[in-house]
């Protein structure tokens, strides 16, 4: 057997089932021993997209997404989707190739773990043949325990040695402890005093809740201390089906959200990281106790802060602990949950914001509230994070399979490759994918991917033909909007070109029918819709122009 | 580091105006969000300025240091603060002048500030503060204009 087969029956005992990125001379004959081994492989047209597949499956499954790339050129191409993954604490393993150690002068050679260093990924390095096993297993070992991509890096010259060794892979699986984090009871009963004296509880759910399974427990404590029901972004729509959910806690809240969470006198995290964006710098909760639940031994917050209290926990263990805690000392208080604040929420969504529309496009909050209804609940939402974001994230209410939101690492283009890999990871079921103009076309090349790999993801590319985050900084700068502006193609038919599905539209009923057509016989398909400047996001009239709204 | 370049008209005399405007108490009654607080030995004044960026409102502890030159009418003010919460800090120096004007409205009071804003929050809003700065100069200037006397700010 030669080194490369070892390396795919390694991957395949890792539970590898399929592997994302381009072929090259340094992870071709892994590729071919991967297709003797049944792993599906996704071939792209762009390596970063593989690795941004990789990632949704991560986002969507949380088990480690893998891909691949050749040595060199290849690997570099990985860049932006290494530094996504890795803010977005996904499991990743990508196999790279790696110049052979014979020939230190190889045109394709590179120090491929200062790239990894520089791009935030763990790097893990095939030193010798004999090494195969180790390192394949420390690459996932890295994966699944510190939750962060990992650059496997392989000689090309060593891949071809033979493996002589007959003993059975050992999977990293097999010598990580499987333990839940559970809390000290003193830490519960200090949580307990704390939310005994506020009046106006919320609790934030955050990934690490949902990933913890603790929806059931968070109603529950949520109905007992009286508590709003907050998301960070990352964790939109979650528990949405509660009668006082607010939405998003942060830069996408409305503004009702805002006022409510302002009052508030505890705040009960659970499995959120706290970021700057979710508690808007400190500025939403001014008067608010903070009591952190998270399996980590600590998590530090923005300005070197930490929270009120702190209890280390497993959210659904966490918070099951709290409620009981609560039940036992026969506390319960209506709080937030009145009929008032219900009125207040019924209104929340509403943005009567008047814009007159440029003409031929068409307003694109309308049409977001329009497509949350029509679009079945048992469809997946991926939200891109450039300036359309700020209409997706507001006004698509429902919960779905996967909500996903983007933003790790502020890039743009990152959502499309995420959203394929989460698709193929739920076994192709249907999904929609939100993005810009400048996000779409940064990877329409692999909408190539999506038809060849028949993936049932709607894009419609909400195109105002320029770089909005640009655009409105500009115009509230006074300087020159059009030198963010960039004119597209109909990508509609770029769509049909590529062999999907594809439409034009300017009118929100050309939208629906559009819609209706994929709803019909979901596919590859996107949609191009024209979408006024004239109308702002709801974060960027308060970011860029200062409104109150 | 944002600037404001504006002149405030008021149909109210110099003196009445410069009356005010020497006053520190009257001027931060002038001033939207804002407390004066303490005289310290340096002559300054401990103040509080609660900003609104957008819904979320940023309260400034802050300290005030008026320097005036009665002979000219005019006035040097800095001005520095933080934030508790987001760590947001502000530094300002500002200089006026009280003009006397042949034509309706009788006083001008031309204004030059500089206003830089530090810390995580104010590259996320840097320009929306720009304009939220604009709105609280124009309402300083209809503020000082009623008082003056009822007038509006030309």
């Amino acid at each position: 057997m030669k080194v490369y087969e070892r390396l795919s029956q390694a991957f395949k005992a890792e539970g590898t089932t399929n592997v994302f990125g381009m072929m090259g001379d340094g992870n071709m004959y892994w590729q071919y021993a991967n297709s003797k081994n049944g792993i599906i492989m996704h071939e792209v047209r762009h390596e970063g997209v593989g690795l941004g597949m990789a990632d949704g499956w991560a986002r969507a499954t949380r088990s480690v997404g893998v891909c691949t790339a050749t040595c060199g050129p290849g690997t570099t191409q990985l860049a932006t989707a290494f530094v996504t993954a890795a803010r977005a604490s996904s499991p990743v393993v990508a196999f790279c190739g790696e110049y052979p150690v014979s020939d230190d002068e190889y045109t394709q050679a590179l120090d491929q773990a200062a790239f990894a260093h520089g791009c935030e990924a763990a790097f893990v390095r095939m030193g010798t043949p004999q090494d195969a096993d180790e390192a394949v297993r420390k690459a996932f070992y890295i994966a699944r325990t510190q939750s962060r991509p990992v650059l496997l890096s392989v000689p090309l010259d060593l891949q071809q040695k033979e493996w002589d060794d007959d003993d059975p892979y050992v999977p990293s699986t097999a010598i990580i402890p499987k333990r839940t984090v559970t809390p000290h009871q003193s830490a519960i009963e200090q949580a307990a005093d704390m939310l005994m004296k506020a009046k106006r509880p919320v609790i934030l759910v955050g990934r690490g809740a949902q990933w913890a399974n603790a929806g059931d427990e968070i109603r529950k404590l949520a109905q007992r201390t009286g508590a709003l029901i907050a998301t960070t972004l990352q964790a939109k729509n979650w528990l949405g089906d509660d009668e006082y959910h607010i939405g998003i806690s942060g830069t996408y809240a409305t503004k009702t959200a805002m006022n409510l969470l302002s009052d508030s006198d505890v705040v009960v995290a659970v499995g959120a990281s706290l970021n700057r964006y979710t508690t808007h710098e400190g500025l939403l909760y001014p008067e608010a106790k903070f009591i952190h639940i998270d399996p980590k031994a600590h998590v530090l917050l923005p300005r070197g802060k930490g929270a009120d209290h702190y209890v280390q926990s497993d959210g659904k263990a966490g918070v099951a602990a709290l409620e009981a805690e609560l039940a036992k000392r026969n506390f319960k208080q209506l709080g937030y949950r009145t009929g008032e604040v219900k009125e207040k929420l019924a209104n929340a969504w509403e943005d009567r914001h008047e814009y007159k529309i440029d003409a031929g496009t068409l307003d694109p909050r309308p049409m977001c509230l329009a497509l949350d209804d029509l679009i079945p609940t048992n469809i997946s939402l991926f939200a891109g994070s450039g300036c359309t974001a700020g209409f997706t994230n507001i006004l698509f209410r429902k919960p779905r399979p996967i909500v996903m939101p983007g933003h790790f690492f502020g890039c743009i283009g990152q959502m499309m490759p995420a959203a394929v890999g989460a698709v193929i990871a739920s076994g192709m079921k249907p999904a929609i994918l939100m993005d810009g103009d400048a996000s779409t076309m940064m990877h329409i090349g692999d909408f190539d991917t999506m038809v060849r790999y028949k993936v049932p993801l709607l894009i419609y590319c909400m195109n105002n033909e320029c770089l909005g985050a640009e655009y409105y900084k500009l115009d509230a700068h006074d300087m020159a909007v059009e030198t963010s502006c960039i004119p597209t193609a109909d990508l509609g038919a770029v769509a049909r070109a590529f062999g999907g599905r594809g439409a034009l539209c300017r009118t929100l009923d050309e939208v629906k029918k559009a819609t209706a057509e994929w709803l019909a016989n979901p596919g590859p398909m996107l949609i191009d819709v024209r979408v006024s400047r004239s109308v702002v996001t709801l974060p960027y009239r308060r970011i860029h122009y200062g409104e109150d709204e | 580091m944002i600037e404001v370049n504006e002149r405030i008209e008021v149909a109210s005399t110099p003196q009445a105006v410069w009356a005010i405007l020497s006053d520190p108490s009257a001027v931060v009654e002038c001033v939207e969000g804002a407390v004066l607080g303490d005289k310290q030995d340096d002559g300054s004044f401990n103040a509080k300025m609660a900003v609104k960026f957008g819904p979320a409102k940023v309260s400034f502890n802050a300290n005030v240091l008026v320097e005036y030159d009665a002979a000219n009418l005019s006035g040097n003010v800095t001005a520095r603060g933080k934030d508790g919460i987001s760590g947001t800090k502000f530094k300002t120096t500002m200089h006026f002048k009280v003009e006397g004007q042949d034509v309706p409205p009788q006083t001008a009071i031309p204004i030059k500030a500089e206003c830089e804003l530090s810390g995580r929050l104010a590259h996320l809003i840097e320009s929306g503060a720009n304009l939220v700065i604009k709105r609280m100069t124009a309402s300083f200037a209809e503020k000082l204009a009623e008082r003056c006397g009822g007038a509006k700010a030309a």
